[in-house]
């Protein structure tokens, strides 16, 4: 059980544990899960644990299968012609429920609380996601796309039939949408990013030297990024002004292809122009945030299942001798740009200096303080659903019912 | 009074035969045209018999039913995808204009159908002039319409991301379309270069592939490079390309589901994959196969009239072409809609009764079918 589950529950006042849950259309059938954000450290990942009840009665010797299920959409929906589809749903983990099959099966916590809770006609499932299964991503819709967002999804799917390779209805199955995250590892490296280009021209000697250095290679999502920057200026060209703006690199593997996005930007002419022979230090602050760029389509975002906890996409990480153009789905960097105007014949001088944007890791003091900010955020909200469940609240289990949350999700 | 006007419309070359014959009178074509308007038709045409009633009755009938179904096709495709907000997308916008231009095509069939029954182009010069302006902009635009939904297509697939053309470059390549149509339907009813001749049954006109003077026979391998050639090449290259993209994504897709273990049930994975494929093949080749059904027809009468045997140009041989042309012009709603969900979905709620059966787009999704070894791993653990 993550901490941060937790610290969101001694708000409440009542040392509980958070479990979603949601039930076929006919009521047969209710899928639980301990959480809906998946945590990928890396080295492992968190295991989709959860607990399937069943009205034995309405089964009648048929089965229950669950599957975890990914959905690559890379293309508008409403652009799919010829008969084209451009999304693709993988099933990346697939186990019978009902009859369990493997009765040994090592059981999670959040698994063995709730079995206890919910009697004999619970039973437990676990997925793993495969190791280069990539993280949850959706691209930032413009306000006239229509249909499903862009990204990598996944779900766990419920389903009752005869067998495997059967056909499930509507309304015997259930669809409940997680996400997989990477989160930062637990130090954040004493490295600091930086880069040194320079410029010479060609009918005039001397170059512009510009140094970038950010002030740490791993960026939280919220936290203010520092860009120093300095500028000396040996030529006989004057640097106008001077632009700074953090950008977004998305490549989406499965059709190879990429763009970058300009996810905050700041233009100065302070100390500007920088004269023949004069230098110029100075430094930039940005801040990188999902709500500043709510209009500009095709921002990644860590997939989000509610509006109120959209942040960018998380950076990419890759296993340690793993290849980064190995990663698949959609792969996310960031780079500071500095461009520096040398006029109208001078052109520009422009260097990239990547760092990583990520949400802090389990257990830092990072992360309290962010789980801090975030329950500020929602405690309104959490103390008026707590009330609502306050019936379901005995053994320290709360129950949040799984919301409808994708677009056009079928029922 | 009918028969007077019979003798007055004989021309000089029918007169021999009408004297040989005083009960069944053997016209040639071109017989009933009057005097002053002789110079319409080309004395390749006179060598043959006037075509009888019957034929062009059933031309005319031929074009009836050909008119009402071009009609009813793009009359529901521009009603359909003119008036739902949801269709209103770029790539739509060039569907609408094929359909404009299959609907000009189609004002020519009235016409015709009053010629045949008078057996002859009514108006004359401003008759065949008003003809045959209606048929070559419809004919080019609509070839290079259909070259420009193929670029479109090809944009769109192979870049799903941003290759979609917006509005405006949509509105350029419309504009395009109609540019490129243009100076062959200008310059032969100006007379600056070919003209505008009565050909076939000489109820139907087309530009001039007969005359026999250099500047035809460059005409009309320009017009055969420019409405034929060039689009034709068009349309192949941006379906091939696209196909390439299609595969491309199919296999990287594949690459990715192995590379999270997810091993395929062979035979259904493969079938799916395949069937995607095929599924683009096929509309890409009938798209072609159309655009080559409608126009080679047209092209090798054109090319025979001006650089081979003419002998095999008879009547009713030369009224192939047009109507080949016009069958096309009246698939062609059909082929471009039917492929299209929405568009299908649209049709349902508004015609119900027309039977179309089509899952609501947003529900339906493609599924690759497979397995995993992450089940029993888990039972190891």
């Amino acid at each position: 059980m993550s901490s941060k589950m937790l610290d969101y529950l001694s708000l409440a006042f009542v040392v509980a544990v958070k479990v979603f849950k949601k039930t076929t259309p006919n009521g047969k059938i209710t899928v639980y899960l301990g959480k809906r954000d998946f945590i990928d450290h890396i080295d492992y990942c968190d295991p989709v644990d959860g607990v399937v009840v069943v009205d034995t009665e309405y089964l009648k010797g048929r089965k229950v299968y669950s599957q975890l299920v990914t959905t690559y959409r890379f293309g508008r929906e409403e652009d799919e012609v010829m008969g084209v589809k451009f999304s693709k749903e993988m099933v990346i983990g697939q186990e019978q429920v009902v009859p369990l099959i493997n009765a040994k099966m090592e059981l999670t916590p959040v698994q063995e609380k709730l079995l206890k809770k919910l009697g004999p006609n619970a039973y437990p499932f676990t997925f793993n996601f495969p190791e280069m299964a990539p993280s949850s991503v959706t691209l930032q819709p413009s306000e006239e796309d229509q249909g499903k967002p862009m990204g990598v999804d996944y779900c766990v799917r419920t389903y009752v039939a005869e067998n495997e390779d059967q056909k499930s209805h509507k309304r015997s199955s259930v669809t409940l949408a997680i996400k997989k995250l990477q989160h930062a590892p637990t130090s954040r490296g004493r490295r600091l990013p930086s880069s040194l280009v320079s410029k010479g021209f060609t009918f005039s000697n001397g170059k512009i030297n510009l140094e970038v250095t950010l002030d740490r290679e791993i960026y939280y999502h919220g936290e203010k990024l520092a860009a120093n920057i300095i500028v000396s200026n040996n030529s006989r060209k004057s640097v106008r002004n001077i632009r700074c703006m953090v950008v977004q690199h998305v490549e989406i593997t499965m059709i190879n292809s990429q763009f970058s996005r300009h996810v905050a930007s700041l233009e100065s002419r302070e100390g500007c122009p920088v004269t023949p022979g004069a230098s110029l230090s100075k430094t930039f602050y940005l801040v990188p945030l999902a709500r500043s760029n709510k209009d500009i389509r095709g921002v990644a975002l860590d997939g989000h299942l509610k509006e109120d906890d959209v942040n960018l996409a998380s950076s990419t990480l890759v296993a340690e001798g793993k290849c980064p153009a190995d990663a698949i789905g959609i792969v996310v960097s960031y780079s500071v740009r500095v461009k520096l105007n040398c006029g109208t014949l001078g052109g520009e001088l422009v260097t990239d200096v990547p760092f990583k944007l990520l949400h802090p890791a389990e257990g830092t003091v990072e992360r309290q303080r962010f789980n801090a900010m975030k329950k500020m955020q929602s405690i309104e909200r959490h103390r008026y659903e707590n009330s609502l469940y306050t019936n379901e609240e005995e053994d320290n289990i709360v129950f949040e019912d799984f919301a409808r949350l994708r677009m056009n999700e079928p029922e | 009074m009918a028969e007077n006007y019979t003798n007055f419309g004989i021309g000089p070359v029918a007169y021999p035969l009408k004297m040989v014959s005083q009960e069944v009178v053997e016209h040639m074509l071109g017989w009933n045209i009057p005097e002053e308007h002789q110079d319409l038709v080309h004395e390749h045409w006179r060598n043959f018999p006037a075509v009888s009633k019957y034929w062009h009755y059933c031309l005319a009938l031929i074009y009836t039913m050909l008119m009402v179904t071009s009609l009813t096709g793009n009359g529901i495709v521009i009603w359909i995808f003119g008036t739902s907000k949801s269709l209103r997308s770029a790539s739509n916008m060039f569907v609408i204009n094929l359909a404009v231009f299959d609907v000009m095509m189609m004002l020519e069939m009235p016409l015709l159908i009053m010629n045949s029954f008078h057996q002859r182009m009514l108006g004359y010069q401003l008759g065949c002039d008003i003809y045959a302006i209606l048929g070559s902009l419809s004919g080019i635009g609509g070839a290079i319409t259909n070259a420009v939904i193929a670029f479109d297509r090809y944009k769109t697939i192979s870049c799903p991301l941003d290759g979609r053309i917006n509005k405006i470059q949509a509105a350029l390549l419309i504009a395009f379309t109609w540019f490129w149509a243009l100076p062959f339907t200008i310059l032969p009813a100006a007379k600056i270069w070919g003209k505008f001749v009565p050909e076939g049954f000489l109820t139907t006109c087309s530009f001039d592939y007969f005359t026999d003077d250099q500047d035809t026979k460059v005409f009309v391998a320009c017009i055969f490079v420019w409405s034929y050639c060039i689009p034709m090449a068009l349309i192949c290259y941006f379906y091939s390309q696209l196909f390439g993209a299609v595969r491309l994504h199919e296999r990287m897709l594949q690459e990715q589901a192995k590379k999270m273990n997810v091993k395929s049930l062979a035979s259904n994975k493969e079938d799916a994959s395949r069937s995607v494929e095929i599924r683009i093949a096929k509309v890409a080749f009938t798209i072609f196969f159309l655009f080559v059904c409608g126009w080679t027809p047209y092209a090798f009468v054109a090319m025979t009239g001006a650089f081979g045997d003419r002998s095999m140009l008879t009547p009713v041989a030369t009224m192939i072409p047009a109507v080949c042309c016009k069958i096309v012009s009246c698939i062609d709603p059909w082929v471009y809609a039917i492929n299209h969900p929405r568009y299908r979905a649209e049709l349902q709620k508004r015609i119900p009764w027309l039977g179309v059966r089509e899952a609501d787009p947003d529900t339906a999704s493609t599924t690759t079918s497979v397995a995993t070894n992450q089940t029993s791993s888990q039972a190891d653990a």
